[in-house]
Order: C-alpha cells, then structure tokens, then sequence
C-alpha cells in the first residue's frame, strides 16, 4: 500500500510536470496570425503534448532525450533515426516539433 | 519507407539493430543468441527495404526486408565485412498507449545447410512506472535460446531523489540450448547466465556501469562482471550552434 502511495504520488507529481510543459510552451506566432490566439495556442499545446508523448514512446523506448541540437541537425538526426527506429511519418514529424521547441 | 543498398545492420531481432550501442544498452555483455541470425559481423551486404506506418488508431506496424549477398572480404579483425548470403524478413507490431512491442523474425540461410532461422521479440514500458521488459527468443539449427531483461530506474524512491532518480537496476535472464550443427560464435554447449547490474547517469549521454553475472555451463561455471563508462559521442554534431 505504502509502494502504491508512492508511485501513484510520483505518478500525479509526472503529470504535473507534462502538464506544466506542455502550457508553458510559448505561442507558435506563424500560427496565431492565421488561426486566432486561442485556436493556435491550442493547436500548439496539442502538437507539443503529442510531440512529447510520442517521443517517450518510442525514442524512450530504447534510450534517454539528448541535449538540445539545432533545428537543422536535428532534422538530420531525427530523419536517420526514423529509419533505425521504423517511426511512422506522423511519429517523426510530431517527435521532429518537439525536440527543435 | 526506406530503401537501404550496401551495408546494413541485420535486422533479425531488436538485439542487433536498436540495442547493441553500448550507450543504448542496459548490460554491457551480449546476450548468448546474439549471433543467430545476424551474420558473421552482425552485418550484411546487399538490400533492404524497410519502414513503419500506422496500422489503426491504436498500433503500428513495422517491418524490414533484406537480402544479403555472400562477401569474404576482412580488411581487418577489427574492421571485417564478410557476409553470409541469405533473405530475412522483420516485422512487428507497437501500441504506442501501452508502450507495448512485439515481433517476429525469419531468415533463410541461402547458403551451406539452408536451414531457417526465425525469432520473437517484445519491449514494455508500463506508462505509469520506470520500468522496462525486453526479451528475445530465437531458433536456428546452430542453436537456440532466449533472454529477458527488466530495468527499472529508482525515479519514484522517495529518499535520496537526486542519485536515485539517476540510478537504474538491471537484471538479464538468459539460456542457451546447442543447435544440431556446430558454430564458431555460439557457446558450444548448454548455457544458463544471470546478470545483475547497476548504472549511474551523470548525464544523458554520460553514464557509469556496473554488473555482475554468473554462468552455468557443462564447460565450466564462471563470473562474468563489468565495470566501465559509457559517452555517446555526437562527434561530429557537437553542440552546435542554438541557432
């Protein structure tokens, strides 16, 4: 029982934090001028929580988040890991948004 | 998808391919059934196509197709590039909300005995703790076996966060049973090991590592420990320009 206090605290307190992240990401100003504040904040949040999501799902299923690399490089890495990792082209294309943010 | 000519890891199993850096694994030792299937440099020389799409809403599927062509050249015991000439084919399934993988491998040995090889694979990540399994079975006229291995990282002990959140406990299960036909890469008689590790992350990339193990053999029994540091060098990416 006490265990399963402890994680499920530990569990709420991870929640917390992707939920915190995920609104405090910045507004994406491209979008807004399109789309109205509120909807592209919105689109924002969603992009980087799936972002987010589908990184820990499948690059944390083999290692840990690098350090932050530029877009460009980044670009490069991602697309040579989609090959390694078989990603889905919407898994790349979310994981590529989150990890250049 | 992917076309890929020339050199390639052999996608036989996820041992080979995803786990075998030894930034990216758990253990720094290979599991006893790495060779089945993977060829004599763990490469090969010729085609694959591969890739991996949304099947529904709730999995995916992936898969790899190759054919190797035999190659003899070595230029070196470091750096070998023969081959064995043989077709394969990957594929599996992912459900990304339970974290759940699982897959099947097959080959056909196009050259000496022919024979088949084939394989099973599975990964979990339980959501809601820090946890991992992952494990392998795989079959060959050489040999067989399996090995499984859960790692769980002491993020949620609630003493001592800073070096218990860095601070991952692994443990592999493996057996090995002799084929029908005797290999140079394979153990040449029936093998139980058991390891036990503990690694340390200073920092993504920057960790320390640490097991020890036990084999149970017809040969002999033995200790099998490491010790050691691991760096996954981003040579030549750097750090780079934030901009």
């Amino acid at each position: 029982m006490i265990l399963a206090g402890v994680l499920c605290a530990a569990g709420q307190e991870q929640s917390k934090l992707a939920d915190t992240r995920v609104s405090s990401a910045g507004t994406d100003t491209a979008s807004t001028s399109t789309l109205g504040p509120s909807k592209a904040v919105h689109e924002g949040t969603y992009s980087r929580y799936e972002g987010e999501k589908r990184y820990r799902a499948n690059c944390g299923r083999c290692h840990m988040a690098p350090h932050k690399f530029p877009p460009r490089m980044m670009a490069t890495i991602v697309r040579h890991m989609r090959v390694r990792a078989t990603l889905t082209d919407e898994d790349m294309r979310y994981v590529l948004r989150y990890m250049t943010e | 998808m992917t076309v890929t000519v020339g050199r390639f890891l052999t996608p036989f199993g996820i041992f080979n391919e995803r786990l075998y850096p030894i930034w990216v694994r758990n253990l720094q030792t290979d599991p006893l059934i790495l060779p089945i299937g993977v060829g004599p440099s763990n490469a090969s020389t010729g085609a694959m196509v591969r890739g991996g799409f949304r099947a529904t809403s709730k999995f995916d599927i992936n898969y790899a197709v190759y054919f190797s062509a035999l190659s003899t050249m070595t230029l070196s015991n470091v750096t070998p590039l023969d081959s064995d000439r043989f077709a394969g084919v990957r594929a599996g399934i992912f459900i990304p909300n339970e974290r759940l993988e699982m897959g099947g491998s097959f080959q056909h040995l196009l050259q000496d005995e022919r024979s088949n090889s084939f394989g099973f694979h599975g990964g979990w990540q339980p959501p809601a703790l820090p946890i991992e399994f992952r494990g392998e079975y795989q079959r060959s006229a050489r040999g067989s076996g399996y090995w499984i291995e859960p790692a769980y990282r002491l993020n949620q002990v609630p003493f001592w966060q800073y070096a218990m959140r860095r601070t991952q406990l692994v443990a592999r299960l493996q057996q090995y049973w002799v084929g029908a036909l005797p290999s140079d890469v394979l153990p040449s008689v029936n093998t139980r090991q058991f390891e036990f590790g503990v690694n340390y992350y200073f920092r993504d990339g920057f960790r320390a590592v640490s097991s020890y193990g036990r084999q149970f053999s017809a040969a002999g029994n033995m200790n099998v420990w490491t010790v050691g540091l691991t760096y996954r060098f981003a040579f030549p990416l750097g750090h780079g320009d934030e901009n």
